[in-house]
């Protein structure tokens, strides 16, 4: 009798082991979710390419258009400066859109962002963003926000994204926390916003 | 208890006290009744609530409930009080308590007092379920609970939160149960029962408690996150925080695919033992039917991203879900094959159970052919979240499993009680239900069709004939319901004593060899199945 007690009782405790290595899982399906997103592009996932290698320019060229969404929540105008760019696939392209705080009050931002198709997602590398990092904005502040990119040429030997002639990219910005930033954060300074805000247009103004 | 037990050894049907039996009960057979005592409770509560939302849905306006997050709130709770506490105690708690150690020819559970704590954890679930309803605004997020709409954004009272604790509280409960039955059924079966030799009901529920092991951490993982999200500052499906609201509907639904076979599987299992008893055949094909569940159980794990088809999921995701949802369908083809098969040159007997057999045959395959239908990614983003999937699901996992478990009830309430139910009032309650249901759930296609969605209180004047008709049917179940229980009451009250094995020659299981009403306890000494047919 002891002895089947005793299988028993081992036999469940393996079982209640399963329970917890699936509580585990459950858990860890948060970074693997968020690892298999980035080494799939699923989803419309941009890749990211801080050092990329220049790759190889082609003579092939793909239309980039601009999609800016802010979330209710956040008192921010967030707009493109363009609505669309023609690029050469492998070369690297600088966009900017612009975000002005409509309130009297500092806030945080932070912006989520994909492609569509959402196919794409494997060869439209970003070199560098501004959804990288959170954003501050003083109360009534006009900040132009930079994005470089290239899509890589391989996007025309996959046969699954061949025919693609119109890539999207689109940010959504929501308010990163509940607070208001204090005013006396460190922010961008005013000489260094307008030389910005110069880029800016004579990059709009060459498309 | 352990001296009590012991002290009761040489008699086997001296019974504790009523308060030490009811509510410090160890034996396996009393848990059972408790089980489906508490599931007919709460399938009073959850019909109360569904006759509330057709009586609103019989005509297009707003008749009787103003208040559209009430609505909603009727409609989780609705879903939730079925799922989690009618069908699952039923079956599981239930009919496996009940009839899985009498079948395998084991005294009780592996784990007796464990037994215990499941039951009254579900109790508690309950209470709490109810009272998550009943604070503040209520939960009016579906049973599916998908953020953002349960954040507190968007459900800022406690209410979610209760729902939340009540769902952990039952999870806990099922996962107990799953680990007792299986810990029994691996090793408490009489010696020659091998695993090939169990009858099918017993398979179901090893694999439906196997189903519960591996699924339920899941939500339970799933619910953590959202209870820290709410109140915690944890930002798991908020994406302002860089979270995602699509991991949600991917743990929920890993979850909730293999949920809906839980659901299923012991009916099937019922299934297979009344047919085989009413054909006076052994059940056709006894080790494809075992593992074509098996296999219903694996593919059950990797379709659960056909529920979210219109999320954003890739061309090659849908053609990979669509094409392994298909796949599910083969396994339940071999037992719809099987079960006509068993019948096919059977000496059938029409008793009540074979009638619910018989109509669970018609309404799993209505429900299993409109889920081909949906099945298919594209199609399935016209009729998302309408009338289509509500009908396809309440026949393939509401009716199907109900007629399992009136089946169920019929066979082996003679068992239990000890008397007869009265023939011609069951019949009579088979007809009206069945009338009823179809009545009720068979519109609802073409309203889904026509585009009407749901979870909405009022909608247009062009759906009215088929939600009319539907609720009409919720009018004719509402009586066959009420039937039931008075078949229920005359059974206890009145009915005849019946034999041992009332069914004769068809019923082979072990549970038939042991007196009517079943005793206190029963295989003390393991029978010898050695060298014996497979007790199908």
């Amino acid at each position: 009798m002891s002895k089947r007690v005793q299988k028993n009782g081992r036999f469940a405790f393996i079982l209640f082991a399963l329970v917890g290595g699936m509580i585990g899982l459950s858990f860890a399906s948060v970074p693997l979710y968020r690892l298999f997103c980035q080494v799939t592009g699923y989803g419309g996932t941009p890749q990211i390419q801080a050092e990329a290698e220049p790759p190889s320019v082609s003579e092939r060229v793909i239309k980039v258009q601009f999609d800016a969404n802010t979330n209710p929540k956040l008192p921010w105008r967030f707009k493109p400066l363009q609505r669309e760019v023609t690029v050469k696939l492998g070369e690297e392209a600088l966009v900017f859109f612009e975000a002005e705080n409509l309130s009297d009050k500092s806030t945080m931002g932070r912006a989520t962002f994909n492609v569509t198709p959402y196919k794409v997602g494997l060869y439209f590398n970003k070199v560098d963003c501004f959804c990288f990092d959170e954003q501050v904005l003083k109360a009534g502040q006009v900040v132009p926000m930079p994005v470089q990119f290239f899509v890589d040429p391989e996007i025309f030997d996959d046969p699954t994204t061949k025919e693609v002639k119109t890539i999207t990219l689109s940010y959504t910005f929501f308010q990163a926390e509940d607070e208001t930033v204090s005013d006396n954060v460190t922010d961008r300074s005013t000489e260094v916003e307008v030389s910005l805000r110069a880029v800016a247009r004579d990059v709009v103004n060459t498309f | 208890m352990a001296n009590e037990a012991a002290a009761h050894d040489h008699h086997d049907d001296h019974k504790p006290a009523f308060w030490t039996r009811w509510l410090c009960s160890t034996n396996h057979k009393d848990i059972g009744t408790l089980y489906l005592a508490t599931s007919m409770i709460a399938a009073i509560v959850g019909g109360l609530m569904s006759w509330y939302l057709r009586l609103e849905l019989a005509e297009p306006g707003i008749q009787f409930i103003d208040d559209f997050q009430f609505y909603n709130v009727l409609v989780t709770a609705h879903g939730f009080v079925m799922v989690f506490f009618v069908v699952m105690p039923a079956m599981i708690g239930g009919f496996g308590n009940w009839f899985v150690p009498l079948m395998i020819g084991a005294p009780d559970m592996a784990f007796p007092r464990m037994n215990n704590i499941s039951f009254w954890l579900l109790a508690a679930g309950l209470i709490l379920l109810i009272m998550s309803a009943l604070i503040g605004d209520g939960p009016g997020t579906g049973w599916t609970v998908y953020p953002p709409l349960s954040s507190s954004d968007f459900h800022p009272g406690p209410s979610v939160d209760f729902g939340i604790l009540a769902l952990h509280v039952a999870g806990a409960s099922s996962i107990l149960g799953a680990i007792n039955l299986i810990v029994t059924i691996f090793n408490m079966r009489a010696p020659g029962m091998t695993i090939h030799r169990m009858p099918l009901f017993v398979w179901a529920i090893l694999i439906t408690a196997i189903l519960l092991l591996l699924a339920l951490p899941v939500l339970a993982g799933a619910l953590t996150m959202l209870l820290t999200d709410r109140n915690f500052g944890t930002a798991f499906f908020n994406p302002a925080e860089g979270g995602d609201p699509i991991l949600w509907q991917h743990l929920f639904w890993f979850f909730g695919h293999p949920e809906v076979y839980i659901i299923i599987l012991p009916a099937f299992g019922i299934i297979s033992q009344v047919i085989s008893t009413f054909s006076r055949k052994p059940i056709f094909g006894y080790l494809g039917m075992a593992y074509a569940m098996s296999a219903i159980g694996v593919v059950g794990f990797v379709v659960w991203a056909h529920h979210m088809y219109t999320v954003g999921l890739s061309v090659d995701t849908r053609a990979y879900f669509t094409a392994a949802t298909m796949v599910i369908a083969v396994p339940t083809g071999i037992k719809i094959f099987s079960w006509l098969a068993t019948m096919w040159g059977g000496s059938i007997k029409l008793e009540v159970p074979m009638l619910y057999a018989l109509a669970f045959i018609f309404l799993f395959v209505v429900g299993g052919v409109t889920g081909i239908t949906l099945a298919n990614a594209s199609a399935d983003l016209v009729m998302h979240d309408t009338y289509y999937v509500v009908a396809h699901f309440h026949y393939v996992m509401g009716l199907a499993a109900i007629l399992g478990m009136f089946s169920g009830f019929y066979y082996w309430i003679g068992k239990m009680s000890g008397r007869q139910y009265p023939q011609a009032l069951s019949k009579l309650q088979f007809w009206v239900f069945i009338i009823g249901v179809n009545i009720l759930f068979f519109p609802q296609h073409f309203s889904g069709l026509a585009g009407m969605p749901r979870r909405i209180p009022d909608y247009p004047d062009a759906y009215a004939g088929w939600n009319y008709l539907s609720s009409v049917g919720a009018l004719i179940t509402a009586v066959g319901t009420i039937l039931f229980f008075v078949v229920l009451w005359k059974t206890l009250r009145s009915g005849e004593k019946v034999a041992d094995n009332q069914w004769g020659e068809g019923a082979t299981t072990l549970e038939w060899t042991v007196a009517s009403p079943a005793p206190f306890h029963t295989f003390e000494d393991s029978p010898d199945m050695t060298g014996k047919a497979p007790a199908e």
